[in-house]
């Protein structure tokens, strides 16, 4: 570097810490201050060469949101050292996210090509590096693909699902340093959707980094060393502990994410620093993010309410329940932050889920006679259950999609799900249920009560106070509900075994879907799904465990799926999502009720870009992930160190 | 007096090895192991976790070994692929939770944990002796009384609806952060007055928390012990024969209603490691206590057995202790001797 270029240098370092665009050729790009002093000291080189040749201009004017300052450090808080993941999904840096529309965008790549769900083609940012300095290139894809993936001691069961297509392998094409391509014959649309998952799968490791720890590169005998000071039981062990995109735990793994941990585990506070390679920019060249730090505090869930109400962080949503909103509202004047009331994403916020594939041969015939599904939602006056536990603000009706969704359709929420006793009486007595005994209850054809025992995780106190309302509804249809509260891993137990009749939980994971997301969750696929276990089990063991579902309407339900499936047709897919969401609206599967519960998040009043009004949920807006952390910023951080 | 303490040792050891097997036993007992457990965990919070990997890390983690290997490798009995190393060696496993050996984990949280119950139990001694002597000196006193009546209270109060008072309104007044062990911004700082000022203060909720209602216990014991003595004939006769009324209280009855607490160190040894764990659950100290539960909970079963372990060891040793205290403090006392 010759002498000018290097005054050159430091002069716009100079400009940069007095925050003025920078005067040169080419793009203009600002350097943090945080990273200043590096950069004059020769130890990092100056943001326009960390930045790929393209980086992604953030599209932050046309979301309405401002550019930010510099500084400061982002307090948040986590019941555990493993919640550490939250940060990785709030920093939502994927191959490809959604934005705040929930089109899918390239953000890592710089594009992606895709023919007819069949051939995906990844162009990478030319110059991206990791968060150590090192190129990332496709070699880091071929050696995920060949090394990891396909490595029978690191991955004996070979690559994810979700590579699998017309139960093959793709054809994986190296192009160039930049350039790949995965190819199949049959169409696989779940592929580029599950790279923008909260918990994608991450089809490129760092290379250069974990060679060190793999038998095929290493050397031998260093490798060995390493093992054994490690005390793993084998390289693939070491290799496996110490390949972590997601969890944080590995302070040397690098990372494309906004900021990076630089803590180890075990300790009370957690700190993640700036990624000076970040490949984010605003539209005035600020490299993103705005915050240099992230500081995580270890604290039990308990007092998180009560730490947000001192004014102990500056952005919280996890672990804050509506319960707390009382709390969080009582100390806003006095600590300095607003308490957003963002609507959760879930189909219900209490659902019911009758066991198709129970075990009791009596309960499995009434449970699978749509008309006692359709007379229990009837029953159930959803109108009152919402004023009682959601302070009237939620959506009434069945587990279904939100508003917000463009697959949403009212009669799907509104199916069955308005309040008649009366009907639902008559039904129960046309299905042969009409004997009662002497407190009203009706009888099962085998002479039992018909007591149908709700089975529910015993730390969910929103769903137990939900179902001791319910439990009065029925009573007035003859049906006796007993709540049994158990440890929600003994529930799952008994689910996969039959043993439950029915079970109170959540409603729909995704409830924001557009028709490119995989409906997946409305078909048999799953075991954890309360109202199918045994015909999830058979789906996911591929027919060794489990029942073959065998009632035409669900049988239906995979038939769509299959259709999701093997269609790159856009319409053709809405077409799938829509017939699936009305089964599941006209059968009542899954009984929902109320949707649209309140997720409090706690906002620093400083803290800016935060929109005031959104959607919360895991899938697919990965928390606050898609609503872009790196941008949010302190508009007066002087007052932010003074509060410490 | 050395055989005794010779067999005494013996028999420490046997009960230690049955110990250890119950611990065992009983942290297996749960359905499912570590990574079940995490996977359910993993499920439940809308993360599909691939099952696919499972039985590679169980293998990984040992877990799809016999139950007997599992104990037999932890205490060092049997020997690993890599030799024998287990308590008996040192070695006290590795965390499934942390990653890291046990001693990492535990390590720091020790301290916290010892600094904590330290003081809880000095804080018991130094405010519930005077009040017992004065208490049981003036009987029926409106004083008294009083004490007796607070003492019901501190008994009878939930110590964790009490600590979560306390954090608000101590935060409210004196603007001390809420919950851990020191203000969060000195956590990744090296000692220094400020720091050791904000562990202090954050010291103040837990140990009157956890103090509170040993304290009144105390208050109860000493004062009905010392009662018993006040009216005894040495007592009587010692005031008598002109001894002052300080040195006639301390030197005799004070001294005799003692030991019963002598008797009580094998209690606090253990004590010290893992009382106060709801407290510190409510409090979010970084104490042995809370990572017990987690380790419990999700079946981390090395990490759980060590602290059940350790506890387990200081009980033993401390009743050791207290026996060979009384013996040297109560000549009534004899040890080791049959007739």
């Amino acid at each position: 570097m010759s002498m000018l270029v290097r005054l050159g240098l430091s002069a716009a370092v100079g400009l940069c810490l007095l925050a003025l665009p920078v005067r040169a050729d080419g793009p203009k790009f600002i350097e943090p201050p945080s990273l200043a002093k590096d950069v004059a000291a020769g130890k990092l080189e100056p943001v326009a060469q960390r930045l790929p040749k393209t980086p992604l201009v953030s599209d932050m004017l046309d979301r309405k949101r401002t550019i930010g300052r510099y500084g400061g450090q982002l307090r948040m808080l986590a019941a555990k050292a493993r919640d550490l993941r939250y940060v990785t999904v709030n920093g939502y840096t994927r191959l490809v996210t959604y934005d705040e529309n929930l089109n899918l965008k390239p953000d890592v790549l710089e594009k992606f090509d895709n023919e007819g769900d069949r051939v995906f083609t990844f162009t990478l940012r030319e110059g991206h590096r990791w968060s150590d300095g090192a190129p990332f290139t496709t070699e880091d894809f071929r050696y995920y693909w060949e090394d990891i993936a396909n490595n029978r001691e690191l991955s004996p069961s070979g690559p994810p699902d979700l590579f699998i297509a017309g139960g093959k392998l793709p054809k994986v094409e190296i192009l160039d340093a930049r350039h790949i391509r995965y190819s199949w014959d049959t169409p696989n649309p779940r592929f580029l959707p599950s790279l923008a998952l909260p918990r994608p799968i991450f089809i490129y490791s760092p290379a250069h980094y974990l060679r060190k720890f793999h038998a095929r590169y290493a050397d031998p005998k260093q490798l060995a060393a390493l093992v054994a000071k490690k005390k793993a039981t084998s390289w693939a062990a070491l290799h496996n502990k110490l390949e972590d995109p997601y969890e944080a735990s590995n302070v040397d793994m690098p990372v494309l994410d906004p900021w990076y941990v630089v803590t180890k585990a075990p300790a009370q506070r957690f700190v993640f620093e700036r990624n000076p390679y970040f490949h984010r920019v605003d539209p005035e060249g600020h490299q993103l993010p705005y915050i240099d730090r992230v500081v995580v505090d270890i604290a039990s869930a308990g007092l998180f309410a009560a730490k947000a109400n001192a004014g102990e962080v500056d952005l919280q949503a996890r672990g804050l329940s509506m319960a707390d909103v009382p709390v969080l509202k009582e100390g806003e004047a006095g600590h300095k932050y607003r308490t957003l009331l963002w609507p959760i994403a879930r189909g219900s916020a209490f659902a019911l889920y009758p066991n198709l594939t129970t075990n009791d041969p009596v309960w499995r015939k009434l449970l699978r006679d749509v008309r006692f599904r359709r007379a229990l939602s009837l029953g159930i006056d959803r109108h009152t259950l919402n004023n009682a536990l959601w302070f009237g603000l939620g959506i009434e009706g069945n587990d279904t999609v939100m508003p917000e969704s463009a697959l949403y359709q009212p009669d799907f929420r509104t199916a069955w799900a308005d309040f008649d006793p009366e009907r639902a009486n008559a039904m129960l007595d046309d299905i042969g249920l009409a004997k009662r005994d002497l407190s009203g209850t009706r009888l099962l054809p085998d002479g039992r009560p018909l007591e149908i025992l709700v089975e529910v995780a015993g730390d969910a106190a929103d769903l137990i106070d939900a179902l001791q309302i319910t439990a009065e509804f029925w009573a007035d249809i003859g049906v006796e509900l007993v709540i049994k509260p158990q440890d929600a891993s003994n529930l799952r137990q008994r689910s996969f075994a039959g043993e439950t009749v029915m079970v109170a939980s959540q409603g729909l994971d995704n409830a924001l879907p557009t028709a490119l997301m995989s409906p997946g969750e409305l078909a048999l696929t799953r075991q954890d799904n309360f109202a199918w276990p045994k015909w999830g089990q058979y789906f996911e063991t591929g027919g060794r465990v489990g029942e073959a579902p065998d009632m035409p309407e669900a049988k239906q339900l995979m038939d769509l799926y299959d259709q999701w499936l093997t269609s790159s047709d856009l319409s053709a897919k809405a077409h799938a999502w829509t017939e699936m969401l009305r089964l599941h609206a006209e059968n009542q599967w899954v009984i929902g009720t109320v949707a649209g519960s309140i997720q409090p998040v706690v906002v620093a009043e400083h803290l800016k870009n935060v929109p005031a009004k959104a959607v919360f949920s895991w899938e697919p807006t990965a928390m606050l992930g898609a609503y872009h952390i790196d941008e949010f910023y302190f508009d007066d951080q002087s007052d932010q160190s003074a509060s410490q | 007096m050395i055989i005794y303490v010779l067999r005494r040792l013996v028999t420490m050891a046997v009960t230690l090895l049955v110990i250890s097997m119950l611990i065992f036993v009983i942290i297996k007992l749960p359905p499912g192991d570590y990574l079940t457990n995490r996977l359910d965990e993993l499920r439940s919070q809308g993360d599909p976790a691939s099952a696919a990997k499972a039985d590679m890390l169980r293998a990984q983690y040992g877990l799809d070994k016999p139950i007997w290997y599992q104990y037999a490798t932890w205490v060092g009995i049997w020997p690993k692929p890599s030799g024998f190393s287990g308590l008996l060696q040192g070695d006290w496993g590795q965390s499934f939770e942390y990653d890291v050996p046990v001693s990492e984990v535990v390590g720091a949280a020790l301290g916290m944990t010892l600094l904590i119950n330290l003081a809880t139990v000095i804080f018991i001694h130094v405010v519930a002796i005077p009040i017992a002597i004065y208490s049981a000196t003036h009987r029926n006193s409106v004083g008294s009384h009083v004490i007796t009546f607070l003492g019901y209270i501190g008994l009878a109060t939930p110590s964790f609806l009490l600590a979560l008072a306390l954090l608000f309104y101590l935060n409210r007044w004196f603007g001390i952060s809420i919950g851990g062990m020191m203000d969060p911004v000195y956590a990744d700082q090296p000692m220094s007055m400020a720091k050791l000022g904000s562990v202090l203060s954050h010291l103040v909720v837990p140990v009157v928390v956890i103090g509170l209602a040993g304290t009144a216990g105390m208050i109860r014991r000493m004062r009905a012990n010392l009662l018993d003595e006040l009216n005894k004939q040495y007592t009587v006769t010692a005031k008598a024969k002109g001894l002052p009324p300080t040195r006639a209280l301390l030197k005799y009855p004070f001294r005799i209603a003692l030991n019963p607490f002598v008797a009580d160190i094998g209690n606090i040894l253990p004590h010290i490691v893992s009382g106060s764990v709801l407290v510190s659950l409510v409090l979010s100290l970084p104490t042995v206590g809370p990572i017990l539960l987690q380790a419990l909970k999700v079946q981390d079963q090395y990490l759980a057995g060590f602290i059940l372990m350790f506890v387990a060891a200081l009980t033993v040793v401390g009743m050791l202790i207290a026996d060979l205290a009384l013996a040297v403090l109560d000549p009534r006392i004899r040890l080791g001797q049959h007739g």
